[in-house]
This record gives structure tokens, sequence and C-alpha cells, in this order.
């Protein structure tokens, strides 16, 4: 795991939850791709049923035929590369929950990333969202994090068990607010 | 006037090293910053047997070609089709 390099353990701390967005997002991007995997191939059958005589002066033209064979090779590579591509940005987006602090990594396409981090104890506010037909069936959503901060709230995108991870998340934030309390009452300065 | 057909595969070889760069772009970052797991380099593996598999089957069509012949722009413009 890279976490270790990206946001470095502290001594005490625990990880909780490693999420994802759950599989069901991705299936979405999964099926649009078959889709357009399939388009060449419902043209080839189309033409052969109903236009075989085209079908059959383009497949033996000299010209054509390897002008086609080119492109549909590069139509499919590119098809390839942009579904893995997919796969990359959805399996990047990481939220790691540990018993101090939330680690947020969003990959923004190929180029960009965001890693943002936030302290258990600071949270005011967690809210679980599950809206839609498929959400509600598969049991995922939003979980947003609040904090006094005016700064945009933390948004788990499409978890799966949003509501469990909201209570597990207000519990932890109590734990460690307890925890850095008596760590102030002890030293008379706030632990971070 | 006529130009030759392998400038079309010239341009394929250049969109083949676009792919490779951003295939190896993908792959990197999978490898650098996801969970290294079997999830992980399952993913990698699919991904460049597909990419390989892919190649194979163009160079199936793409190897009986005779790309050196070479294509007369004046009858295409006079027939209105590149036979």
């Amino acid at each position: 795991m890279k976490e270790k390099t990206l946001f470095p353990p502290k001594k005490y701390e625990k990880t909780i939850y490693v999420l994802r967005r759950h599989w069901m997002v991705f299936f979405g991007t999964f099926l649009f791709y078959c889709v357009l995997g399939t388009i060449p191939i419902v043209l080839y059958v189309f033409f052969l049923y109903n236009f075989s005589n085209i079908l059959i002066t383009v497949l033996l033209s000299n010209i054509i035929f390897p002008v086609l064979a080119l492109g549909v090779s590069i139509y499919y590579l590119s098809i390839w590369l942009f579904f893995f591509t997919s796969f990359a940005d959805y399996y990047l987006d990481l939220w790691t929950v540990t018993n101090d602090r939330i680690v947020s990594i969003d990959q923004q396409g190929l180029f960009a990333r965001t890693i943002s981090e936030l302290d258990l104890y600071k949270i005011q506010d967690v809210t679980s969202e599950t809206k839609g037909f498929f959400p509600s069936i598969f049991s995922y959503g939003n979980v947003y994090i609040q904090t006094a901060a005016e700064k945009e709230r933390f948004l788990f995108k499409q978890v799966p068990n949003p509501n469990e991870i909201r209570q597990r998340v207000i519990e932890l934030m109590e734990e460690d607010r307890k925890y850095h309390l008596s760590q102030t009452a002890i030293s008379g300065k706030p632990n971070e | 006037m006529a130009i030759p057909l392998y400038i079309f595969l010239i341009i394929y070889f250049v969109f083949l090293a676009i792919f490779a760069i951003f295939s190896y772009f993908d792959i990197d970052h999978i490898i650098k910053f996801g969970t290294l797991n079997f999830t992980n380099l399952l993913a990698v593996t699919i991904y460049i047997g597909g990419s390989v598999l892919i190649l194979i089957i163009s160079w199936q069509f793409i190897g009986q070609i005779d790309w050196k012949q070479p294509i007369e722009l004046s009858g295409i413009i006079n027939s209105g089709m590149p036979y």
C-alpha cells in the first residue's frame, strides 16, 4: 500500500476503512464500452444481410479495405485505452478512514490528483445520502462530512453502505474528540 | 498524381506510439498509487493481454495488405470511389 508514502501513518493510528466507489458505478461505464465495442460487429452484420454487394466491393477494394482495417484497429485500441483510463480513475479514487483522520485521494483523469486530510475531532456533522433506483437496491450513496471551517465539506462519493459509514465516523469522531480533550487536559495545549 | 498507401500505415504507427505512451501512464498510475494487490495486478495483466490481442488480430488483416501500392488521386477524383 502506498499510503505510507502518500500520508505517513502516526504511531497510534489504525486504519478503519479503505473506501472506493461501489462496483455498480463502474459497471455502468463497463456496459457503455461494451456497447461501443459491438457497434462495428453490428454494422458488419447489418451490411452483410442488407447490402452485401457494397460490403464485398469494400472488402475487395485495394484502398478502402486497408484504411478500414487500420480504422477498426484504431477504434478498438482507443476504446480499450479509454476503458482502462476510466478504470484507473475509478480505482484510484480512495478514501481512508483511520482512528485519527480521514484522507481523501481524488484522481481526476490521468494527470491530476488531489490529496486532502481532515482530523476527526474537527468534524461537526456527518450526513449520508442514498438517492435513486440503483443506489437504493445495491445500497450505495454519498457521505458528506462537514467541519466548522468554511472549506467545502468532504465527500465520499457513491460508497457502499453509507449509513453504516456515517455511524462509524460519528463514533470515531467522538472517541478522537475525547482523546484530544484528555491530551489537552494533561499537557495544557491541544494535541495534533 | 499518386501517393503511397503506406502513408496510412505511418499514421497508424503514430497512433500506436500515442497509445503506448498513454498506456504507460495508466499502468504507472495504477502501480504507483493503487493498492498493491491481486486486483491491481490482474487489471494490468488483462489490459496488456487485451492490447496484445487487439494488435495480433489487427495484424492478421494489416499484414496481408500490399502497402507499397500507390493511390491514384486523379482516379479517385474522376470516379468518386477510390478502388
